[in-house]
């Protein structure tokens, strides 16, 4: 099991300034094709999370380990290599090209910043990828033909059309922006892909088939996962686990299928029976709660949940609690977790969340 | 009917941005108005509001407010009924807070501009931050100083203070998180139900409308392709868009 | 391009006249009708008429000659001004805005120390020590002009180094000179360039100034802003020693400003004007 670990994330901390972003988060991915979820809302810390993980933004303490080796160590070419292997696309699709340049352009440059630009080379015979692909053909004008193909191809693999190449940003719809995002990520082959709420800003058709794309992505290229996101209902299908992090610290980590059939975190109660449904036999009555997300600049003593939290009890305003195995593949950090598990709910709701086997 | 809108085409220079044959809502029910980015229904919303005109727009077609016919009316008269009798919440509510003013101070100068003395203004002000579950401490802070959804609240209690028997909202959960929508859609649904208002809420979000609307039209390139009770449009859509639009909604259970 | 052009009348009667210009000063000794330095004074202050289209000045020169030849005076003093200040500015300026720190800090203390004086003021000290000529009021306006380039430059690199795609750039293990390169730097610039061409005629009043105070352009030397000045006491009885001098200032500033308007939009492939 060890092995299969691509991304092992221990205790990661994120702070700016006196505000504790992430708190000690730990998740763990395994080699593609699989999916992690996390999960959380504004103030949760899931995006810094994302950030931290591409070295965007400095850890503060914890570790990162990519296939053994420590992220939060490396420099320069190692640290550009790691750049190829874990990619990201970013939520704001709008916003994350630059709007000056083509599409082929920046799909392009993204070959040529990291050598893998084919300047026709192979095509002609010489050399296999040793010569062609690295640094080598890299100062060399690029030969439109070759690097054009290899554009042409990563867009057509994206469900583009590849004539988009030359085309502006504003030319092409959010779904389309977004699936060129895409395509840049996988520009550089990557083996883990974060995706941090790659449906937000789309509207739903667009998003299904950004979902299914990913999806097919997934699967051909044995991608490895990390969707960012607080719409649960994207989840299924696409993620084996999934972790639940509110203000910076994991509430509850597993399988993703059993968090949403049967969660031991109230938050994820409430989380869960907010998400609204289209088909009438899979609504079930909410749990609302009072208040909003609190910032993470005023945690306050005690659970960080503990101020909206319907089942909450005098040990949670003192005492916070750790992550902890209430079953097998399941962290909680709950003091009620287990019965929660077990069935406990908040007064007023029914007893079995409506459509629950 | 409480909000009747017959007839109405919003266009910009010649090109049609909106169509709606007919489209009700009375008092004491939820309508919903569907459909993706460019379908029209946000601009249907500022028609009825009279503000599609003032950005430019060409619109005829009737809306009629309890009978009376709201197109064509002078601006003074409109102004009047604007936030009086149909108010408005959108989807970003930062946007409709100016930040150099205390959200009590925008709230208050509305409802004087209404008629109310000082003194009613608070009083009334007051009154509706309890309705949304606010305290209306809340009243003497700035914009940025409250969450996105503590704001769309404070919209929501304008409306109510205002004593406005019709609600338009444009997409009032789409910027927020998934929590705090479920509280402002309880909050719609409390407002329908205690107080009879007339509500049109426009959504790209089907999930969200299936759970709060009785009725809906779905819009598609600024045409309705189909309307009707909630229930009977989701669970069997006549028209193909709409069949596409609930084939892409993702569900938790699969 | 032409396109765009052809879509807005101002910026292309901008663009058209601007080019004009260019092509009078270019061809100055065809156009004009006698030498601008031919002193006649038995001609002197004489009404335009059909011999001196603008008339001639107190020693005789004609005036439409030496607006003509003066449109390689100004115009090119401007356009060197310009061109250097912004070689100095917008490099310093962007490098200040994107990695800021300890170098933007410096970078922007000294411009700081620059646009506390007034910019005549401080163009003035720095012309004063320099053998009068337009070399030396070329040198003094750009030191002056440079700072307020790198503020703008600064200020549009800082923002665009927080914005998504660059960050995306950042992820994607692209290095940084070409970050700065292929995006911060296009992205930076479009403001400059506005101020740039907004700016040409502040600069041709500062030079005129200048040279009035004797410290730029000198006698004979056929600059507009130098001609309005020795004009200057004339204005009220011989009013076309000023006049054409000054509505070629006017007609040229405005020129190159509706050309800088035009290029700005021509830069920004997002912003298509509908006029």
């Amino acid at each position: 099991m060890a092995d299969d670990i691509v991304l092992d994330v221990r205790d990661l901390r994120v702070n700016f300034g006196p505000v504790r972003a992430v708190d000690g988060v730990s998740l763990a991915i395994s080699r593609g094709p699989f999916g992690v979820a996390l999960v959380g809302e504004s103030g949760s810390g899931k995006t810094t999370v994302g950030r931290a993980l591409l070295r965007l933004v400095p850890a503060a303490g914890g570790t990162i380990a990519f296939e053994g080796q420590d992220v939060l160590a490396l420099r320069g070419p190692q640290l550009r290599a790691y750049r190829r292997a874990v990619q990201i696309v970013f939520q704001d699709a709008d916003n994350s090209l630059d709007p000056r340049m083509r599409i082929g352009a920046t799909i392009g440059e993204v070959l040529a910043a990291h050598g893998l630009a084919d300047h026709g080379l192979a095509g002609r015979g010489l050399a296999g990828r040793g010569l062609a692909g690295r640094g080598l053909a890299g100062h060399r004008k690029a030969g439109r033909g070759a690097v054009g193909d290899q554009v042409a191809a990563l867009l057509a693999e994206a469900a583009l059309d590849p004539a988009l190449a030359s085309r502006y940003p504003h030319q092409l719809s959010g779904g389309q922006r977004q699936r060129v995002a895409i395509a840049r990520a996988l520009a550089v082959g990557p083996r883990l892909l974060i995706l941090d709420e790659p449906t937000s800003a789309l509207d739903v058709t667009a998003q299904a088939r950004i979902l299914a794309l990913v999806r097919r992505l997934r699967d051909e290229r044995q991608l490895a996962c990390l969707l960012i996101t607080h719409n649960l209902a994207i989840i299924p299908g696409l993620c084996e686990q999934m972790v639940v992090l509110y203000l910076g610290r994991v509430a509850e980590a597993g399988p993703a299928g059993e968090l949403l059939a049967r969660p031991a975190h109230p938050y994820t109660l409430a989380l869960r029976s907010a998400v609204p449904e289209v088909d009438a036999a899979a609504r079930r009555s909410r749990i609302i709660l009072p208040g909003d997300t609190p910032h993470a600049a005023t945690l306050p003593p005690g659970c960080p949940f503990h101020p909206r939290c319907p089942l909450v009890v005098e040990i949670c305003r003192t005492s916070v609690p750790q992550p902890r195995t209430v079953a097998p593949g399941r962290q909680v950090a709950c003091h009620r977790a287990d019965e929660v598990l077990s069935g406990l709910r908040p007064p007023g709701a029914p007893a079995q969340l409506a459509g629950e086997p | 009917m409480k909000l009747e809108i017959r007839d109405l085409r919003v266009s910009f220079g010649g090109h049609p941005v909106a169509s709606v044959p007919e489209l009700a809502v009375d008092g004491g029910e939820i309508v919903g108005l569907a459909g993706e980015s460019g379908s029209g229904k946000s601009m249907t919303i500022l028609a009825v509001l009279g503000l599609a005109q003032t950005a430019g727009a060409t619109v005829t077609g009737s809306v009629r407010l309890d009978g009376q016919e709201l197109a064509g009316l002078s601006g003074v008269r409109l102004r009047a009924i604007r936030g009086a009798r149909i108010a408005a919440i959108f989807q970003s509510p930062s946007l409709a807070f100016n930040p150099v003013f205390r959200v009590g101070a925008i709230v208050s100068r509305a409802l004087r501009q209404h008629g109310l003395s000082a003194a009613q203004a608070r009083e009334r002000a007051d009154a509706a931050m309890r309705s949304v579950l606010l305290s209306p401490d809340l009243l003497g802070r700035y914009p940025a100083q409250l969450s996105g959804g503590q704001l769309q609240r404070v919209a929501i209690a304008l409306a109510l203070a205002l004593r406005a028997e019709v609600l338009l909202a444009d997409e009032p959960t789409s910027a927020l998180d998934v929590t705090v929508q479920a509280e402002v859609l309880e909050l719609l649904r409390e407002l329908r139900d205690s107080r009879g208002m007339a509500v049109l809420f426009v959504s790209h979000d089907l999930a969200v409308i299936a759970e709060l609307c009785d009725r809906v039209a779905v819009m598609r390139a600024g045409q309705v392709v189909e309307q009707g009770p909630t229930g009977q449009v989701l669970a069997a859509p006549r028209h193909d868009y709409t069949r596409e639009l609930l084939a892409a909604v993702p569900r938790l259970r699969n | 391009m032409t396109a765009l052009l052809r879509k807005s009348p101002l910026i292309t009667a901008g663009g058209v006249i601007a080019l004009l210009i260019v092509l009078v000063a270019l061809a100055a000794p065809l156009i004009a009708p006698y030498p601008p330095d031919a002193i006649h004074p038995e001609m002197a202050l004489q009404a335009p008429s059909l011999h001196h289209l603008f008339g001639t000045d107190q020693v005789g020169r004609d005036v439409f000659s030496r607006v003509i030849y003066g449109a390689r005076v100004s115009p090119l003093v401007a356009l060197l001004v310009l061109l250097f200040a912004c070689a100095v500015g917008i490099p310093l300026g962007v490098l200040a805005g994107y990695f800021g720190g300890a170098g933007d800090e410096v970078i922007m203390r000294v411009t700081d120390v620059f646009l506390a004086f007034p910019s005549l003021l401080l163009a003035l000290a720095f012309a004063a020590v320099l053998p009068p000529s337009l070399t030396s009021l070329t040198i003094a306006i750009t030191i002056t002009w440079w700072p307020w380039y790198a503020r703008l430059a600064r200020g549009q690199a800082a923002s665009v180094a927080g914005r998504p795609y660059v960050e995306a750039c950042r992820a994607l293990g692209i290095p940084s000179w070409r970050i700065l390169l292929r995006h911060v730097l296009p992205n930076s610039v479009t403001p400059v360039i506005v101020q740039v061409s907004l700016d040409f005629g502040g600069v041709i009043l500062t030079a005129s100034a200048l040279s009035f105070l004797g410290l730029g352009a000198q006698d004979p030397t056929p600059d507009w802003g130098l001609m309005v000045a020795e004009g200057e006491n004339y204005f009220t009885t011989q009013w076309w020693l000023v006049t054409f001098p000054g509505l070629a200032i006017l007609v040229t500033a405005l020129a190159f400003t509706l050309l800088g308007d035009g290029l700005r939009d021509v830069l920004d492939p997002r912003r298509v004007v509908l006029r």
